[in-house]
């Protein structure tokens, strides 16, 4: 039943937050363990950039078996490469954000288009229902904040960007670091490598700067605001009854539309 | 000693314009249903941003929520109009219902889509729309705060439509030219030339602006129906509960003036909230650790916020500072929280949780009751 679709994890290289240290990117290796739980043996993981990168090392600890990496220089897009390689893929499952270089998030978005395909972000669970003769649906339970998730049944190929906290379970084991290997995939354009805009780097010792509006106001007005602080405070019910005053907190949620009642 | 006339420390005052609390003679606390704050300082009216036709446009695209704009979406409207120069105008497309004026911040003009509501997962029709209004007013700039509740999604798929390579994302700080975001995970500030697309971090603009917009209300484009690839099979019934309070959308919290913990855990089951607890209460061992909410417990940013028996020192107001609504229940009028909540009930904590329960229940019911009828 599995074979009759192929996934593809991508892999990006991680670096730990604070010591810098060469690590698997988290978001990415629960990616990979998600591609692992629906697709079993036959996950292929892929990594666009040197293959000497050495956090593919951890990568290799946690499951991936044989990584195939596409060697891309440091700074050039890698979504024409990926797109090439990963055509005929079914499922193309990668972590939101990277953890090293921009982190945009924005790579399924551009891969999903580059091949014209569907993009579900935020997965924290896939399930794969139907057959080869209908087609196959993928059902997705995607993370909204507030505690909510949703469910999204697409239809295959499909690239799915997966939320960090996706239940998998990550198992580190050092025999399967010696025993992986990592195999270097020929080049799959020819075109010529779009080189990223210029951005300029500083190290982020300062906060950032909050964007204000600048106001024409004189130099007593904003020694006011400054020193008087606004009048803050709500509504305040002193008097009546234990029911009464009950209303009054069901109207105040009613008026809010904080319940659905 | 008792012939001396004690004066009520808390005796209502009105705040003067310059700042001075002057003194309502007269009147006695304890009367009625009283606004804590009497008078505002004077509200003075704030001049149109720009008063030239428009011949360049900033957009702001935002989903709203239960009808209101939060506090990331305001601040994408606002940096449309804080970066927008004066024959610029500003339009503020906002998906879903809208029960709110935005004017305020800087929103000349207001599109407001009822139907693409941030509860249903519909990105095609969303595309499709934006689509139409980006070709309407060509807009220089297009800003959309960077969440996950349906706007960081959107603007991705926007920004891979248009493959626009410059576009930033998760935006930390941005002037009239530049425009910096964070990279490796933060270490450093990569600073590039203002795009076309931005993704607003929250925290990166100011929402109080000296200037308000026209606000004219435009309709929505008509667009013909779009086949949606993606099937939404809806929300999924979560018991609030179970979910980490940082993640709670309602929270029923306890301090000191709660006696009875099953009654605190009744009203949350009722209302269908999350329980935390001050730190007097989880110090006492009502409540575990990890319900405690303050400085040296957790951070929530509910919308609805129920302070049940707590006084509010700093430690725990710093814990909500980013709830919404905060409706405190207090014996005392002149806790600190009163000053923050929106709503205070001064009474018992537990004769008022009962009546809450009684009436929420008998509110459900009438509802399900009204339903049955149609």
């Amino acid at each position: 039943m599995r074979d009759t679709f192929t996934v593809a994890a991508l892999i990006s290289a991680g670096r730990h937050p604070v010591s810098g240290t060469p690590r698997a990117c988290h978001v990415d290796a629960v990616a990979m363990a998600l591609g692992r739980w629906i697709a079993g043996d036959a996950l292929r993981v892929v990594h666009a950039g040197a293959a000497e990168e050495p956090s593919l090392q951890d990568y290799l600890a946690l499951g991936a078996g044989t990584i195939e990496v596409l060697p891309i220089g440091a700074g050039n897009d890698p979504v024409p490469e990926l797109a090439t390689y990963l055509r005929d893929v079914d499922i193309i499952i990668t972590g939101n954000n990277a953890e090293r270089g921009r982190g945009s998030g924005l790579l399924p978005y551009a891969l999903a288009e580059a091949l014209k395909r569907p993009v579900v972000s935020n997965a924290l669970d896939v399930r794969l229902a139907g057959s080869a003769e209908a087609g196959w649906n993928a059902e997705i339970r995607q993370f909204l904040p507030k505690g909510q998730r949703r469910r999204i049944a697409c239809p295959l190929p499909l690239v799915i960007s997966v939320h960090p906290r996706a239940q998998v379970e990550l198992k580190y084991a050092y025999a399967r670091r010696v025993s992986g290997r990592i195999e270097i995939v020929a080049s799959q354009t020819t075109a010529a490598p779009v080189i990223a805009p210029e951005w300029t780097m500083e190290t982020a010792s300062r906060r950032p700067v909050r964007l204000k509006a600048q106001d024409g106001k004189s130099a007593h007005a904003r020694m006011q605001s400054a020193i008087v602080s606004e009048a803050k405070g709500g509504v305040v019910a002193f008097e009546g009854t234990t029911v009464d005053k009950a209303q009054v907190m069901l109207n105040y949620l009613r008026e809010h539309r904080l319940v659905d009642f | 000693m008792s012939g001396v006339k004690r004066i009520d420390p808390r005796r209502p005052y009105r705040l003067s314009p310059s700042g001075l609390r002057r003194i309502v003679l007269g009147e006695s606390s304890g009367a009625g249903l009283r606004f804590g704050a009497i008078a505002h300082s004077h509200e003075k009216v704030k001049p149109r941003r720009a008063h030239e036709l428009a011949k360049f446009w900033h957009m702001a695209i935002a989903h709203s929520n239960r009808g209101r704009l939060d506090d990331h979406a305001r601040e994408a409207v606002a940096a449309a109009a804080i970066i927008a120069t004066l024959d610029t105008g500003v339009v503020a497309v906002i998906l879903g219902e809208l029960h709110e004026d935005i004017a305020a911040l800087g929103a000349d003009r207001i599109v407001v889509i009822p139907e693409l509501d941030v509860a249903r997962f519909q990105p095609m029709r969303e595309e499709a729309v934006v689509q139409a209004l980006l070709d309407e007013y060509r807009p220089t700039h297009v800003f959309m705060p960077d969440n996950m509740l349906g706007d960081g999604d959107l603007g991705r798929r926007l920004i891979a439509k248009h493959d626009d390579s410059k576009a930033a994302t998760q935006v930390v700080e941005l002037d009239r030219q530049h425009v910096s975001v964070r990279w490796n995970g933060g270490a450093v500030f990569a600073k590039s030339i203002l795009p076309r697309f931005l993704l607003l971090a929250p925290g990166a603009v100011d929402t109080d602006l000296p200037f308000v917009g026209r606000g004219e209300t435009m309709s929505p484009p008509q667009i013909s129906n779009v086949t949606e690839i993606y099937n939404d099979l809806g929300l999924e019934p979560t018991e609030m509960s179970n979910i980490a309070l940082e993640e709670a959308d309602f929270i029923v919290s306890a301090g000191n003036g709660v006696r009875n913990v099953e009654t605190i855990d009744t009203l949350a089951r009722t209302l269908g909230a999350a329980v935390g607890a001050s730190r007097v209460a989880v110090d006492e061992g009502k409540f575990p650790r990890d319900k405690q909410i303050g400085a040296s417990g957790k951070t929530v940013s509910a919308t609805t916020y129920f302070a049940i028996g707590i006084s509010g020192a700093v430690q725990h107001l710093q814990g909500i500072k980013s709830c919404r609504h905060v409706i405190a229940i207090n014996r005392d009028a002149g806790a600190p929280i009163v000053k923050r909540a929106d709503l205070t009930i001064i009474g018992d904590a537990e004769e008022l949780m009962q009546a809450l329960i009684t009436r929420v229940e008998q509110a459900r019911n009438q509802g399900e009751a009204a339903e049955v009828e149609r």
